[in-house]
């Protein structure tokens, strides 16, 4: 990179928030996407705000520079390896947290992330209750550009419906507020769908490639203080799939639950039992882990009840075993890094969604592949919003074996073109996803489209619609 | 010396989740993680994720040798708050230090500088090593070199805060403890072990033992936190033996301790307690020092936002007040901030590594706070 665009971005963000020392270019060309190859960039930069950031964009069009923006660093699939030569904005710096309580909503800069906002929150009796896995370090916007889900996304859905509004700086470096704060008058966050079409949802799910998001207003919830959590069994897999369809339909407030397969469940105790506390259980073939909430105790325990009447009215039995729930969502913010990396593996993940009653065809093809690809893996999955499951598959890998790195890579593509047959679909726009499935040439057209006029110069994040990882 | 494949296999335990720049966790008592990350300009190799990045290029040869890039290595304090929170299975505090052993070749002008003044002088300040005497001309009653205990004074308390050694020196004798202090007292090593001269240190540790077996105690007593987990664990890890070692701060949470408080004056004040990172995190001495604290007549003592596992570090530690003093200054002053936060007048210690940077984070910050050791706490209820 020619060193008047270093100077200008210097210019930009002063000297000390921009580097181009080997070291710290080598430290930003991965993230957590262990599985996939880095790059490195030119420079890194790290703006203080959305006018610093536009006035990059600006400078990235002018020389037509590649930009990758980054925040948390925490993705999985390689959303924010940036490209060979170009430019990534680093957004921690974007702290700001305002919240409007009479709104019920909370607007935070890009750089904020859920354990913060967490706390924040916490203070104000308040919560957004979606928790990414990986929460400690995940910031907001990272996880709305990927629309992410964990804990709290049985009721709530995807952190995209959470979403009020986004301050988003354009490739080409205009600064867009959607929702309620588009009117400059407005008092704050309090309405997504203002002025016409869903502009918001855009953004959501884009890996930023139609801009940079530096700001994300988000709902806001009274924090519950009542919890019910338990553990229920069932010896077919239909039992447990038409357990979590019940508990929707009659609307119980099951705030996060998973179904796990008993040789999943096995492995997580091995594993972690004894940290979590969880007692010597005899688990039954499907075991579903839910935990039930509300701000009301009397509802609750009415929900908690009535879960159980449906559980044994299905032919399962309630396990009474507590523990594990009780261990997902008290210890939500670090349970699920930890169980993800204790046992010593790398890997690649494949997220995607499909619905509850398609739980054991996923599992199936997972199982199919792990045997088919020769690796070690597992999956497990909860329930998302109104009607889907949110599953999480790990291909795991030696870091220091190539081969399997590659058989893991191989099966990573041929599993996203196997659950997309079907029916599977992706929450975010991703390469593997579009590659090899024709089926969807009318939809990326489209797309492609948007980002020309967005991005005509192409610089920001160009690579994933070309179907690169 | 540590084997190199070894280090990376254990390097690659970190699959980059990013917990360990600035989780905020509520609920487990964390507020941050990285007190250099948190005190610069906050880049990817600032915090350890980074660092175990460049650590891995470096020693696979994908990065050269340079002192640009060494220097996130070596910008750490090795607080061990990153292990604290890390969920994979390692130690990443642990794994720079050895790390920077097996990069000992790797330009490094201020941890040559070090090893070199500690080989010559016993002392890693530059001073003569008689220089580490000094502070018991001072004292009121004679002090002999040997004794069934030794207290292992440590550089930071015979030359530059000497009012530690003093009211340690002071405290022992008003307990009734008889003790020796050895009038050619080695450096312990630390800094050596922290800022990876390793094979110095080995020889180093069997100088120290040699030097206290002459003294013919069967056991040593520190005011340093440093000292401390260096003599009890590192000494240990070396292969060199050395008769049990106790923080002076677990010597007054016993029996000696509480005759001693019974006498102490009473005097209101409010003071807060920060955990060194040797003491506490790395040794697991939490409680012994509250129960000092608490035990003073008149003595309220209030918590900060971090504290015990999760206090966010000094700033000295790791070698870092020496690579780079003004970093290690600015996160004392973060550390001030949220002592500040507390209400309280006093900032409590024990370590004089921590009190004095945190002094200096004091003064950085304009903020007149008092920074004291827990043994002259002590001292100044009983004198």
């Amino acid at each position: 990179m020619k060193a008047q665009i270093v100077n200008d971005l210097v210019g930009i963000v002063g000297d000390e928030f921009v580097s181009t020392q080997p070291a710290v270019l080598l430290a930003y060309s991965h993230s957590a996407s262990v599985g996939y190859e880095g790059a490195m960039p030119d420079v890194v930069v790290r703006p203080a705000n959305a006018e610093e950031v536009a006035e990059i964009l600006r400078l990235a069009n002018r020389h037509k520079i590649p930009v990758t923006p980054r925040s948390g660093g925490t993705s999985l699939q390689g959303e924010v390896i940036p490209r060979h030569g170009g430019i990534v904005i680093d957004l921690l710096r974007l702290k700001e947290m305002t919240l409007y309580e009479e709104l019920r909503s909370v607007r935070v800069g890009a750089g904020v992330t859920f354990g913060q906002l967490d706390k924040f929150l916490l203070g104000h009796d308040l919560w957004v209750p979606v928790y990414p896995e990986s929460s400690l370090a995940c910031t907001v916007a990272g996880n709305v550009v990927v629309n992410g889900a964990g804990p709290g996304s049985t009721k709530y859905g995807s952190i995209a419906e959470m979403v009020l509004g986004l301050e988003v700086v354009l490739p080409t470096g205009e600064i867009i507020q959607t929702g309620s704060e588009a009117n400059p008058n407005a008092p704050g966050p309090y309405l997504r769908y203002s002025f016409g079409p869903d502009i918001t949802g855009l953004f959501i799910g884009s890996l930023g490639m139609f801009g940079v998001v530096t700001a994300v207003s988000l709902k806001t919830f009274k924090r519950m203080k009542y919890f019910d959590y338990n553990t229920y069994g069932f010896d077919e897999y239909e039992q447990a799939e038409r357990f979590i369809i019940e508990t929707k339909h009659n609307e119980i407030n099951v705030i996060f639950a998973s179904i796990y397969e008993g040789q999943i469940l096995e492995f997580f105790m091995d594993m972690l039992g004894e940290e979590y506390g969880i007692p010597e259980t005899d688990w039954s073939p499907y075991t579903v882990s839910a935990i039930l909430g509300h701000v009301r105790e009397d509802i609750l325990q009415s929900d908690a009840r009535l879960a159980r009447e449906i559980c044994e009215r299905l032919g399962g039995s309630v396990l009474n075993v507590p523990e594990l729930p009780r261990g997902e969502w008290d210890r939500r913010l670090w349970t699920f890094a930890r169980a993800s990396y204790a046992h010593g593996w790398h890997w690649r993940t494949l997220y995607h969604h499909h619905t509850p009653s398609s739980w054991h065809r996923v599992i199936e093809k997972i199982w199919e592949g792990l045997d088919e690809f020769g690796i070690l893996g597992h999956t497990a999955g909860f329930a998302t919003g109104h009607s889907s499951f949110n599953f999480y598959p790990h291909l795991y890998f030696d870091p220091a074996d190539p081969e399997e790195k590659e058989k893991v890579k191989k099966m990573h593509s041929w599993l996203a073109r196997e659950v997309f047959e079907r029916g599977a679909v992706p929450f975010k726009i991703a390469p593997f996803w579009f590659k090899d499935v024709p089926e969807m040439d009318e939809y990326l057209r489209f797309v492609k489209r948007l980002k020309e006029e967005l991005d005509p110069n192409n610089i920001l994040n160009p690579h994933i619609l070309r179907g690169e990882e | 010396m540590f084997d190199s494949d070894e280090v990376i296999e254990e390097l690659l335990q970190c699959r980059r989740c990013g917990l360990c720049r600035e989780a905020v966790y509520a609920e487990e008592g964390f507020n941050g993680i990285c007190p250099v990350w948190r005190n610069t300009s906050g880049f990817e190799t600032a915090y350890m994720r980074g660092k175990i990045m460049v650590a891995l290029a470096l020693l696979e040869n994908r990065l050269d040798k340079t002192a640009d890039n060494v220097r996130p290595l070596f910008e750490c304090t090795l607080c061990g708050n990153c292990t604290q929170i890390c969920p994979a299975e390692f130690q990443p505090n642990k794994i720079i230090e050895q790390v920077r052993a097996l990069l000992s070749d790797a330009p490094n002008d201020v941890r040559d500088s070090l090893a070199a003044k500690v080989a010559a002088e016993d002392n890693p300040y530059g001073e003569t090593a008689s220089a580490k005497t000094k502070w018991l001309e001072e004292l009121d009653f004679d002090v002999p070199e040997r004794a069934d205990t030794i207290y292992f004074v440590g550089c930071t308390s015979a030359l530059r805060t000497t009012d530690v050694a003093k009211d340690t020196a002071w405290v022992l004798h008003h307990a009734g403890i008889e003790f020796a202090v050895m009038r050619n007292e080695p450096c312990c090593g630390s800094v050596l072990l922290r800022t990876g001269k390793r094979e110095e240190a080995v020889k180093n540790a069997e100088r120290v033992a040699e030097r206290i077996a002459a003294t013919g105690a069967n056991r040593i007593v520190v005011s340093c936190a440093g000292c401390y987990k260096t003599l009890k664990e590192d000494f240990a890890e070396m292969g060199v033996d050395l008769p049990p070692v106790l923080h002076v701060s677990q010597l007054l949470a016993g029996e000696a301790g509480e005759d001693l408080t019974r006498s102490a004056v009473e005097e209101s004040v409010t003071v807060t307690y920060h955990d060194p990172c040797h003491l506490g995190r790395e040794t697991g001495v939490y409680e012994e020092p509250r129960q000092i604290v608490s035990s003073l007549p008149g003595v309220t003592l209030v918590e900060m936002e971090t504290n015990r596992a999760q206090a966010m570090c000094c700033g000295a530690g790791g070698g870092l007040r020496s690579f780079d003093s003004d970093l290690a200054k600015r996160i004392a002053r973060d550390r001030i901030r949220e002592a500040r936060e507390t209400g309280a007048e006093m900032v409590v210690t024990a370590c004089p590594f921590c009190e004095h940077n945190l002094s200096e984070g004091a003064r950085l910050e304009g903020d007149a706070i008092d920074v004291v050791d827990i043994v002259s706490l002590v001292a100044r209820r009983l004198k």
